[in-house]
This record gives structure tokens, sequence and C-alpha cells, in this order.
């Protein structure tokens, strides 16, 4: 692979190019995939990604182009590459807009030496730990231990570089209730090795596929109608998403955002801030795709819009003075309430969580759910929720309780009324 | 023809296979190159770019009966013992288990296909932007159209003592997306073509992109679908949909081998209608799944998966078979060079029947004709299943009311569903545009389709 100065000194040979931004990333991994509790087959991973966004741009226009560096590339390869790449961008324009100006450079390197083989084998049997039941056993694991170094370069002067690291877990529970096997799903990922969290989170998947094995359905358990539905995790990433991806630059210049500026999204007053790093999001990043130094953003204050966000490109179109870059993490802040005394739903997982951005309508099958009925909770399967989340916004309310996901901080429950269970 | 850097690497795969079988039973090398051609071209953003979407190689070792594989993005000066570090595992956790060691039959072969059209960028823009302007021009209601022609050309190579095995296949997908708003509703549809050739990719999006705007326009008006059972048509797209999450994830064998597919306890017995029949494999059409040999090596398959309703095997990477004792059946695919290879599906779809589209739709007496692939999720375990059509017709009494739901998630037992087809049309349409997850990740290109049939189900 070329090395970043012979890759730069190959860009700037070439005098038509007008801007370029280079990212490389190196990645270094071992994973370790079994079958019940017998290893299948390990991997190791070490490659390197480089990838070029060439500019071409006059006093109106711009047009890029992407290049990606293989190994296959020597100085003549890329030059001729580099070349194709100016004669596509001049092909393509579109509106004038700047490149983001060198502010500060991140110097995110810690240099920390890991034995990954190592963890990767703390790992393995901090989750089978947790793999003691007779009627529950963990019937497959993917186990991904890799780390990290990326390095962004500008032509503008901006210089960043930054390693990370990450464990991700994809453990598959499965309980039996002797006439019929139930499985679950459970996706972990971490910047850190918190052996006893990982025993626990298995613990906890193996105690909820326990839950789907001993579920009844809606013929079995009559609803009270108005019901509320506390939903979490996975579903409460998409929700988020969906809200904030409307108060961003691109939606509103495209015309396809629900709220503007100052609309109230709900009754019930929350705080969104998007934020580049949350300690525990594995999406926190300090710098975006065009180099922008990330700072937060409050985009949702006492349940109103009340900023934009987004990237160079579309914040410079709507002629933005403080372009914010695009933020990975959301963090949500709001009073809780107290909801474990009177009945409700918690759906635990679905299928697949559904939400159409266009209309809003989201829900899905659900795979597990609690029902409380003021006394106890029933575990509860193959139904579905559905409703629209533009109108379940207005009167939502919130768990005390907080949860820390990939790209979200906040409560652990979003709690809904008026949802369609059938 | 193949790429040049793979086939430059070739003798580097025949002497790493040479040097690491001093110290493994057994030992390949796949090199894969894809690059892809993407031109967009929509009412705001404009661009064209040729990306090398993977190169590297993937060595796989076999000793003590383990496979292991070590991911790199080059050969050329890769020291065998490099390998043997980096896969040596001391101390890990596992119960004993040997996996039997695959035996190859001596094969070497080069394999073509390539997209016949020889379009320039210039072309294939002016194309699609000649449809984004007509679309403008037709309603003023539309605030995005987006097009975008993706080539994508895959050479691949695979090396090991007895095989020596090269490809190179072309595939295009030419996709459309109108966003359209009145007030404050904001709706979308999209429409995507897959060929092997890039004239008729464009051919197709040209003629279809009137209707495609004409839908999305018609969705401003569309309603929820009340909760209930229904009787359905479903289009080639959903059919595809049924046949991928109902049976195509639940006879993914490596599913088997976990013991988390129902399918394996019914190999052999009624798990549809008689009316139904089913296929995977990378040469049973045509489509963005169609290659030669799969990432294991192995030859592509057509696999008959239903056979008038019974189930009759399910499909494989080599691993799955060497532990189940079976064939492969060329289903071994990998997301890229650096990830696992999985049993995977290809292009999968219901076989034909004999009935004709029009007395379909008047045998029904209230129910909807479910059209476009929105998503789908599959249970293979449990066979619940959950697929999303982007909208409906209504149906009653044999005619169209000119009413519109959307969206439409169909959701069931999958016996149950598959048991209540009661007519099958006799076209088989098979659409070439999709990607399919194992799980949430492990993303590969697929196809899907069918016929269109007629059924009950639980819409929601």
């Amino acid at each position: 692979m070329m090395k970043k100065n012979e890759i730069i000194s190959c860009i700037k040979a070439n005098k038509k190019i007008t801007d370029y931004e280079l990212t490389i990333q190196n990645k270094n991994s071992r994973e370790l995939f079994y079958v019940l509790d017998h290893l299948e087959i390990n991997r190791a991973v070490k490659t390197t990604t480089a990838k070029i966004e060439v500019y071409v741009a006059d006093r109106k226009t711009v047009g890029s182009s992407s290049v990606t560096v293989t190994a296959a590339d020597d100085v003549k390869s890329l030059a001729s590459k580099l070349n194709k790449a100016v004669t596509k961008a001049k092909q393509a324009r579109n509106a004038y807009y700047p490149l983001p100006e060198k502010t500060v450079n991140i110097r995110d390197k810690k240099g920390v030496k890991r034995d990954l083989n190592d963890i990767a084998g703390k790992v393995a049997k901090a989750v089978f730990k947790a793999n003691v039941y007779k009627s529950g056993w963990i019937n497959s694991t993917e186990i991904f231990v890799s780390e990290f170094t990326d390095e962004f370069i500008s032509s503008k002067g901006i210089s960043h570089c930054s390693d990370s690291f990450k464990i991700e877990i994809e453990c598959i529970p499965t309980w039996s209730n002797k006439k019929e096997e139930f499985e679950l799903y459970k996706f972990y990922e971490s910047s850190k090795p918190d052996y006893r969290q990982i025993t626990e989170e298995i613990d906890e998947i193996l105690k909820l596929a326990k839950d789907r094995s001993n579920a009844r359905t809606l013929k079995e358990v009559e609803l009270p109608k108005d019901l509320k539905v506390l939903v979490k995790n996975d579903m409460l990433q998409v929700i988020v998403g969906t809200l904030s991806r409307d108060l961003t630059y691109r939606n509103v210049f495209m015309h396809q955002n629900h709220y503007s500026k100052k609309d109230e999204i709900s009754g019930n007053p929350f705080d969104l801030t998007m934020k580049p790093v949350v300690p525990g999001c594995t999406a926190s990043r300090r710098y975006d795709q065009n180099g922008i130094v990330l700072k937060s953003r409050k985009i949702v204050s006492k349940g109103k819009a009340n900023a934009y966000y987004g990237d160079q490109r579309f914040g410079s179109y709507l002629q933005e003075e403080n372009i914010s870059g695009s933020l990975p993490v959301c963090e949500v802040k709001a009073e809780g309430i107290p909801y474990k005394k009177e009945k409700h739903l918690i759906i635990e997982t679905f299928s697949s969580p559904q939400m159409e951005e266009d209309s809003g309508y989201w829900g899905g099958e659900v795979r597990l759910a609690r029902y409380f009925d003021g006394k106890k909770y029933i575990p509860l399967t193959g139904f579905s929720i559905s409703g629209n989340i533009y109108e379940n916004m207005k009167d939502v309310q919130f768990s005390k309780e907080e949860s820390t996901l990939r790209n979200y901080k906040g409560p652990k429950y979003f709690i809904f009324k008026n949802i369609k269970i059938s | 023809m193949l790429d040049q850097y793979l086939k430059s690497r070739i003798k580097d795969a025949e002497r790493l296979v040479e040097k690491l079988q001093k110290h493994y039973d057994y030992v390949s090398v796949l090199g894969t190159c894809v690059r892809n051609k993407v031109i967009l071209v929509s009412t705001h953003v404009n661009s064209i770019d040729d990306i090398d979407n993977e190169c590297g190689f993937v060595i796989k070792v076999y000793k003590d009966g383990r496979y292991s594989e070590y991911s790199c993005n080059d050969i050329r000066d890769l020291k065998s013992s490099e390998v043997i570090r980096s896969v040596k595992l001391d101390q890990v956790f596992s119960k004993d288990f040997k996996v039997k060691m695959l035996e190859e039959q001596p094969h070497r072969e080069d394999y073509l296909r390539e997209d016949p059209a020889r379009l320039s960028d210039g072309e294939i823009t002016r194309e699609l932007t000649e449809v984004k302007d007509a679309m403008h021009r037709k309603d003023e209601r539309l605030i995005n159209f987006a097009a975008r022609y993706m080539k994508r050309e895959t050479s691949k190579i695979f090396v090991s003592a007895k095989k020596r095995l090269t490809q190179k296949y072309d595939w295009i997908n030419v996709m459309q997306l109108n966003v359209v708003r009145e007030g404050d509703v904001i709706k979308s549809n999209y429409e995507a073509e897959g060929e092997a050739d890039s004239a008729l990719a464009l051919q197709k999006f040209k003629k279809h992109a009137p209707e495609v705007l004409d839908i999305a326009l018609r969705l401003l008006k569309a309603k929820p679908v009340k909760p209930g059972k229904y009787t359905i048509i479903t289009d080639p797209s959903i059919s595809g949909l049924i046949a991928h999450e109902a049976f195509g994830h639940g006879v993914e064998m490596d599913m088997f081998v976990k013991n988390r597919a129902k399918a394996v306890d019914y190999v052999g017995k009624y798990v549809a209608s008689d009316l139904v029949n089913m296929y995977d494999g990378a040469s049973s059409c045509l489509s963005a799944a169609s290659y030669f040999f799969d990432d294991d090596g192995i030859e592509a398959h057509n696999t008959q998966i239903i056979k008038n309703g019974i189930l009759q095997r399910g499909i494989s990477d080599s691993l799955s078979a060497m532990e189940l004792g079976t064939e492969p059946t060329g289903n071994g695919r990998r997301q890229d060079f650096s990830r696992k290879v999985y049993t995977r599906m290809t292009n999968t779809w219901f076989g034909p029947g004999k009935d004709k589209y029009e007395d379909m739709i008047k045998s029904v007496k209230h129910g909807y004709l479910l059209c476009q692939t929105n998503n789908g999720m599959e249970d293979p375990k449990n066979w619940q299943i959950q697929c999303t059509a982007s909208y409906g017709l209504e149906i009653k009494d044999g005619r169209f009311t000119g009413e519109m739901i959307a969206p439409v998630v169909i959701s069931g037992y999958v016996i149950d569903l598959l048991s209540s087809i009661s007519m099958v049309s006799d076209q088989v349409t098979v659409h070439g545009s999709g990607m399919c997850g194992k799980g949430h990740k492990e993303w590969v290109y697929v196809s899907d389709g069918g016929p269109y049939l007629k059924a009950e189900a639980k819409l929601g």
C-alpha cells in the first residue's frame, strides 16, 4: 500500500485538482465464531483503506469525485485515477460551497499496545460464564475485537488523527420450554473491555429468552385500552434518528423536513442535543467526514425545534454561519415520570423495528413484550404495534432510568399513548 | 476481462499455498476486486465516482479439525509466518470440536460475463438528466428526484492445491427515487432496475419513470390499513420478499448446524400449498447474485428448495456442509474479503403456476394487491415472518376501487401464509436490485422474485 506522503504528492502533482480530502484507516482485529460452546473458526484481519475526495471548483460551481487507493496502486496508476476523477468532477457540477478551513487539528492517538488474541479469549470466557442454565443456552456467538487508526488530511490544512478500540459481540440465546425452543438476538458493543458487564448482559438476554418461551399471546391476555407502551433500545435509536434527521440542513434545504425552528414537537418538554462524544457511545467521534471539529448543538429545547445541524455542503447552501458538522450522538434530557405502579407494556424486542420517515409510520412485529397488569409482569409475544411518530411524540413521556446505546444517551424508555396493538 | 491486479497475484497465491501447506492440511487463497461506477443525478446533488469497493485477499487454512482465516490487502510480500502467527490461538475457551476437511476435485477454469453496452459517463449522465427534467416538468409537487446508476464489476481468483479459478462478471442497477410534497405531507416512491446490460437497464428506467412518479403522487392520499386478515395478491417483488424471508433464510444450512432453523425437521414434509415451487442458486437465473463460483471456490448451483409444497433441501457453504456431512451448494458468500463466509441466498424465487393475473384479481371479494418491496425480517427458529410492502391497492368484488393503503406490514406464521396460497400466476419476474443482511449485518447483493400469488394474510 502506498504511503500517505506518496499519495499526497500524487494529488499535489495534479494541478487541475482545486481541493482534496484524504482519509486513511488501518484496522487490526481478531474474531472468534462459536457454535454452542465450541469454536468453529477464528479469523485475523489486517487491512488499510484509503479514500480521496477530489474537488474541482470555479467561482459558481464545484464538482467532486471519489478515488480509492488500493494495494494495486502505484504512483502511475494513482495519477491516472486522479486524472479520471478530475474529468468526472467536471462532468458532475453542483452549486458552489466552500470546504471547511482549519481550526484546530486533533491529535487523539493514544498508542495503546494491546494483545487482541488475549482480549478476545477473555471476552469469550466472560460470555460463557453466563451459560449456566439447564433449559437455556447460548446457541451461537461471534466476537470481534478491533483496533483502528484513522487519519484525515485536507488541502485546507486540516490534519486529524485518532485511534479507537471496539469490542462487538453478537449472541443468540435459546430457551426451551420442553415443547419448543425460543431464541432472541443480542448485539453488544463497547469501547472498553468490561468483562463483568459482558457476563451480566448475556445473562439478561438469556433470561429474556426464558420469558419468550413462557410468553402468552393476545388471545390469552386481554390488554386494557389506552395502555402506556414503553419502547427501548433499537426502536428508541430509530425514533430519535428520525426526529433528529428532520432537523438536518439537508432535509431542510430539500424541504423534506416535518419540523422547522420553533415548531412544537411535544407538549411534554424535553431537550435533544446532538453531540460529538458521549462516554459509552461507540458512534462518538470528534470530527466529521469533511474534517469539521464537532461541537454540541441543542436542536430541540423544551419540546420545540431549536436549531438545525449537519454537513458542510447543505449548511453552506442554507447560508448558515456556524455550521455544526455531522454530529453522531444524540443526548436526550427530560423529566422522568413514575410508571411502575400503573398498568403498562414494555416492548423488549422487535422482529425488526420499522420506520417510514415520510409518513412517520412506525412499529413492527413484537418478539417479546412484558405486560404489567398492576401486580406482575406477564411475557407476551406474537403481536404487532404501530403508530405515527409525529402524532405520538406530541404527548410522549419519559422514564427516570437512563440508558447509553451506540449513538444515544437518555431516558431508557419513551412512553407512548394511543399505540395500535393488533 | 479479469482485473489485472488480481491476475498479477495468481503466481503469488500459488507460492503462498505451497509454503503454508508445510504447516497446514489445507490452504486456499481468495482474491477479490470489486469496482463500482456510481453516477448520481438528482435535483440538488450530482456526482460521478469510480470506487474500488473492495480489493484484497483472504487466506483460509485447516489443521487439527479447525479452519482459520487471515484477511489482508496484498499477498505479494506476505510471509507465511505472519499468517501462522496471527491465526494461532494459544489459549481460547472452546469445548473439543473437530470439523471435517473439504476434499476438493482438480478444477482450473476462467469465467467471464461482461456488460455488452459501452456507454460513456456522459451518455449515462445525459439519459438520467433527461428523465429527471421530464419528471420535474410533469408535476411541481416533485421536490426531489434522484437517479442512481451503478455498475458493479466483480473479479475474483481462487487458488488452492487443486483449484485455480478466475471469474469476472458485471451487474448494473439503475434506481429512481421520487420525493413529493403537498402541504405537510411528504411521500416517496422508488424503483430499481437490475440487468446485466447497461443499455437495457437504462431503457427500463426510462420506461418506468412516469409510473413511479404517479405512484408517489397517489401515495399522498394513501391511508393506513385497518389491521386484520385479508385476501392478498402479491406482486412479483412481494412474492420474492416472502420467498426470501419465509424460506430463504430458513434453509440456510449454517442455521441447521446451530439448530437455529425449524426447517431441519421439515425436510420431506409439506410446508406450503402444493402449488408452490421454490428455487435458489447463482445459476438458477441471470440476476444480481449470478456468479460462477462462490467464495469457497464451489461452482454455482440451482437448488430446488420446495417442490409441489414439499421441502426438499437447504442451501449451504462448505463449512456447514462439512459439519452436516452434506455437499456444499455454492452458497458460501462474504460481504467482502475482510469478512467470514456464511451460507447466503443468491437468486431466490417462486416458480410459475398456471393462473392468469386477471383471473386472480377477479377472484378477490375484498382484499389488496400488495406492491413493491420495502423490507422484511426472518425468524428461522420460530417461523414468524414480517414483510413490508410499500403500498397496497384495494380490490372489491374483483375490481380495483382506486383506494391505496401505505405502508403495509404482512406478518404471521410462515406455514400458515404459504399453505394459504391458492392461485399462482404463469409469469415469473426476478428483481435484481436488493441487498440482504444476515441477522443485522453481513450485507450481500441478492435477487428475488416469482409470480403473482394469491394468499390469506394478516396485515397491519
